[in-house]
């Protein structure tokens, strides 16, 4: 009979082990442990057995009980546990809605860590300004024929007795000479981020836009720290491959004066619809004439200093892939475009 | 302003192999810009912009010195040619006329009489040419004042010699009110003091430089033609040509100061021409006032002070070929360089700076090396308000604001107090400058009041305030509007961007024209006013409006640590019912203010009249117990009742 319970203890452990679902174990349990059961079996034959070898049967038949019941529960609680719970962890989140900084408050940003990395200092002047500043102290004589292209705005109020009339500053170039005036004394690095105003609209044109203007004074500036300038921020604004070059051109407020073209941003310089052979014009640059360091009370003999100012605008528009067709889209205030950046 | 000339035209006067591809990058590196070239049968045309200090260069002869000048630079030969010219017409009969001239109007005055004139058709050639340039091909008189002009860089006139009865031409200044008529035959009136001809009985025959008037001009019909050219005082021309809206071709070349040495090219030029198509004849003396010929300038400069400048050392017969290829004679002496300049240069070239830029183009800016500035930083300590501007903008788009921009300009409705006007705006919707941002912001919301969903447009920008005899007061504002926004998740907004910034605020209730009656507070620090918010008349939306300075002023960075209390707090819900028009805020006031273990209460519910507070309470010295609680409890009850009539809800 011993051997008949331990065949039985075996079969039942691999049988329990096997089962995979609840009704399987109830009917095992059944099997074994009910009341015509195996165990019952054995237990209702113990009195056939001989007196002496009774005690050793009946702890055998207790033990193979024991570990089939906690065989049985533990295999339920397994079974119980592997039937998974339904869940969809890929439904779509709930929409919490962060807001949305304005691209030109996001690239003027860009340009002003840019430049303060190499020490430049941020400044705001006026974009009420009077003739002095915006023109008077930036060698262009009254009535200059130069000032044709600073389509400007002017302010119907008294004019200065010294700095003559009151306008909405066409560029930020108005800064340099009031800058010169802040410092007192150079050495200068000003980067001057404002808006600026021009009587003009269509699609390349808000009468209202943003300029940043770049100021260097020191003893011994020239034309190569400026190449270096350009270079330094076209690399850090759109990538180490950008090339810059300077071409010849005309402001009555710096001596030379240069037009900046950068390689186009989207083709890299291979040309494409959006470049003019590779490259994009990206704004005006020179360096300062000792007439408006001379304005600023810096003495150019000892001084020398250069200057640029490019709109903002347009080094967001040269953004690859940003495909803003039309500059005065930048001003929308169409929440569906709004929502886009 | 721009020119566009045909390739074969330079060519007459420049030998090179180059292309016109070369052409167009090469000098656009180094002189004027060639913005564009097209190919137009076998010719091409340029389209080249001319900066305002470089009038000689509007010309095909002075675009064609350019080229020569730049392209052996670039390895490829060049050659300008001389520009030849019969200097002594056969002068067939001597047709009188009077010209009393003025040297401060006019710097030098130039007249031929041609008769005979057997041809008015224009050749093919000088038709094509005119029309590459851009220009009309009328009849051959007209045709050859434009091509010289074109060619020899001088604007020059063709009057009709019979026309002008007194063969006689004072120049003078005009008076207040005198009215011409141009060829056109549009009649403007002159402000005073333009330069005009009068031919000597009072009447104006011309406005010279600018435009000829109807009484004067060349028809058809014209036998005998007075060809003529004035250099007038640049800033006369401008100014007239400016104050009468007349803004021809020959106004805004003469208006930059043309060469007067150009003068006599350009009249032999006109002879040759009108000889060779016209087939007429020199009928008078050649007439040539010019008491003030050009003398000849010079310009010193240092060698130390060119290698400074271009940050290379150059040797000096390099930088002697360069100005020499644009026609400056350059002398050393030891070491500066004396530099003649010559007369169509005379009013761009005056400083030393003048000279580094004509000799660092030459050599190339794409030759220059490029590298950062060394030398002390400037104040590294300046102060200034961006960053917290930019932490502002930040907090609130943190809170779903989306940023807007807004046209300064606004219309005179939108001003509600004394606003700066523009003399000269583009329309009537952008004549003042604003002095709030709110209707700004309504404009924006009205762009997308189709919108279901909660939405909230803010602005940071300056506000013009009008000052008597000074710039205006230009203050920065942050404002905004919420739109489909319950007004506690609103007002919401605005404490926590308070809080954020650790900016001390209250809230009063006060009313603003802005506002509905008693719908708007005004947000202050003690007793200074930070900003206001408030439900809008119309459209009735929550909106919000700080001082940038202001916020400033009180904004803290960060705030002092508190201990942690090692006392654990007790949280309950004590939900009340109060009467009606009871003022909330107050009353959490009070409930805080009640008892220094009270601290946190906020609304955790309203349900119509039953607000439901969350109050924490929490000694830092001690763990409360529950007796402790219920006593305070029943205290802070009694209060309530009697302060504001408000039962607890059981």
């Amino acid at each position: 009979m011993r051997e008949e319970i331990i065949n039985t203890k075996n079969q039942a452990i691999a049988q329990i082990t096997e089962t995979k679902d609840l009704q399987e174990i109830e009917r095992l349990r059944i099997e074994y442990l009910g009341r015509n059961g195996k165990i019952a079996y054995f237990i209702k034959k113990i009195k056939d057995i001989k007196p002496g070898e009774r005690k050793e049967i009946g702890i055998l038949i207790n033990e193979t009980k024991n570990t089939i019941t906690k065989l049985l529960a533990s295999q339920k609680n397994r079974i119980k546990q592997s039937i998974r719970e339904w869940f969809d962890p890929t439904i779509p989140g709930e929409k919490i809605e962060i807001g949305h900084l304005h691209l030109i408050t996001q690239i003027i940003e860009e340009i002003a860590y840019v430049f303060e990395k190499i020490g430049f200092i941020r400044v705001r002047y006026p974009e009420v300004e009077w003739d002095w500043f915006a023109f008077g102290s930036l060698n262009f004589p009254k009535d200059h024929p130069a000032r044709d292209e600073w389509e400007t705005f002017f302010i119907d109020a008294k004019p200065h007795p010294l700095y003559g009339n009151m306008l909405l500053t066409p560029h930020t170039s108005s800064g340099q000479v009031r800058e010169m005036l802040r410092a007192k004394k150079p050495p200068i690095r000003m980067i001057n981020i404002a808006k600026c105003y021009r009587r003009q609209s269509d699609i390349s044109h808000n009468p209202m836009f943003h300029q940043f203007e770049g100021l260097v004074i020191d003893k011994g500036i020239n034309i190569t720290h400026l190449k270096g300038t350009l270079d330094y921020f076209a690399k850090a604004t759109f990538g180490e491959n950008i090339k810059t070059r300077i071409r010849p051109y005309h402001f009555q407020f710096t001596e030379p004066s240069f037009e900046v073209d950068f390689s186009c941003t989207l083709c890299q310089g291979k040309g494409c619809k959006l470049c003019k052979e590779g490259w994009l014009e990206v704004g005006g640059a020179g360096m300062v004439h000792p007439y408006v360091l001379k304005a600023g009370k810096i003495d150019p003999k000892k001084y020398t200093g250069f200057a640029f100012g490019w709109g903002v605008e347009r080094i967001l528009m040269m953004k690859p892939n940003l495909n803003i067709p039309d500059l005065r889209q930048i001003y929308s205030t169409n929440l569906e475009y709004l929502k886009q950046f | 302003m721009n020119i566009t000339i045909s390739d074969n035209w330079i060519r007459e006067f420049l030998e090179t192999p180059a292309k016109p591809n070369e052409i167009a990058k090469y000098v656009s590196l180094c002189g004027p810009s060639i913005e564009r070239f097209q190919k137009i049968n076998d010719d091409t045309v340029y389209h080249i912009e001319i900066t305002t200090n470089r009038i000689d260069t509007f010309s095909v002869y002075g675009f064609a010195r350019e080229v020569s000048a730049i392209l052996p630079r670039f390895k490829i030969p060049a050659k300008l040619k001389p520009y030849e010219i019969n200097k002594n017409p056969k002068i067939e009969e001597d047709l009188n006329f009077t010209i009393i001239g003025n040297d401060k109007l006019v710097k030098r005055t130039m007249g031929v009489v041609l008769t005979d004139i057997q041809n008015w058709e224009t050749p093919s050639w000088m038709e094509k040419r005119l029309i590459s340039s851009g220009l009309r091909s009328l009849n051959a008189v007209v045709d050859i004042t434009n091509y010289v002009m074109l060619e020899v860089g001088h604007p020059t006139h063709a009057f009709d010699y019979d026309r002008i009865s007194s063969k006689k031409f004072i120049i003078r200044e005009s008076k207040k009110g005198e009215t011409i008529t141009t060829f056109d035959g549009k009649t403007y009136q002159l402000k005073g003091g333009d330069i005009v001809f009068d031919d000597g009985d009072g009447n104006i025959v011309d406005l010279p430089g600018i435009i000829g008037t109807q009484n004067s001009v060349v028809t058809n019909n014209t036998k005998r033609v007075f060809f003529f050219i004035d250099n007038n005082n640049p800033a006369k021309i401008r100014s007239t040509s400016m104050s009468l809206a007349i803004r021809t071709l020959a106004a805004s070349i003469n208006e930059k100061g043309v060469d007067p040495e150009l003068g006599e090219i350009a009249i032999y030029k006109g002879i040759e021409l009108f000889q060779k198509i016209c087939k007429a004849k020199v009928s008078s003396r050649i007439f040539d006032n010019y008491s003030n010929p050009y003398k000849e300038r010079s310009v010193r400069i240092s060698k130390n002070f060119i290698d400074q400048s271009l940050g290379v050392k150059l040797n000096k017969e390099e930088i002697s070929k360069y100005l020499t290829s644009l026609e400056f004679k350059p002398l050393w002496q030891k070491d500066y360089l004396l530099v003649k300049i010559p007369s169509f240069r005379a009013l761009d070239i005056t400083i030393p700076e003048d000279l580094v830029e004509e000799i660092a183009r030459i050599y190339g800016y794409h030759n220059l090396p490029s590298k950062l500035m060394s030398g002390d930083l400037p104040d590294p300590l300046y102060k200034s308000r961006f960053k917290f501007e930019y932490t502002v903008k930040n907090i609130i788009r943190a809170f779903g604001g989306v940023e807007i921009y807004t046209l300064s300009l606004v219309p005179f409705n939108f001003t509600d107090q004394k606003a700066l006007k523009l003399t000269n705006p583009l329309g009537k919707e952008t004549e003042y400058l604003r002095t709030s941002l709110r209707l700004s912001l309504i404009e924006a919301y009205y762009e997308n009041k189709n919108t279901a969903e909660e939405f909230h447009l803010f602005e940071m920008a300056n506000v013009y305030l009008p000052k008597n005899n000074n710039l205006p007061d230009e203050k920065m504002q942050i404002a905004g509007i919420f739109c489909n926004y319950n007004y506690r998740k609103a007002k919401g907004i605005i404490e926590s961007v308070l809080k954020e910034l650790n900016i001390d605020a209250t809230f009063t209730q006060k009313d603003n024209k802005y506002f509905q009656p008693s719908k708007g507070l005004m947000i202050k620090n003690k007793n200074d006013c930070l900003g206001i918010l408030g439900i809008l008349e119309n459209p009735e939306l929550i909106y919000y409006e700080f001082d940038i300075e202001k916020l400033y002023k009180y904004y803290k960075p960060y705030t002092s640590f508190k201990s942690i209390s090692k006392y654990p707090p007790q949280i309950e819900d004590l939900t009340l019912i109060l009467p009606d028009r009871t003022k909330v805020g107050e009353l959490v006031q009070s409930i805080k203010s009640f008892n220094r273990i009270i601290s946190e209460v906020e609304i955790k519910d309203i349900y119509q009249n039953a607000y439901t507070f969350r109050i924490k309470y929490q000694d830092p010295h001690k763990t409360l117990n529950d007796e402790e609680i219920k006593n305070l409890r029943i205290k802070l009850l009694h209060f309530l009742k009697e302060k504001y009539a408000a039962i607890l809800k059981e």
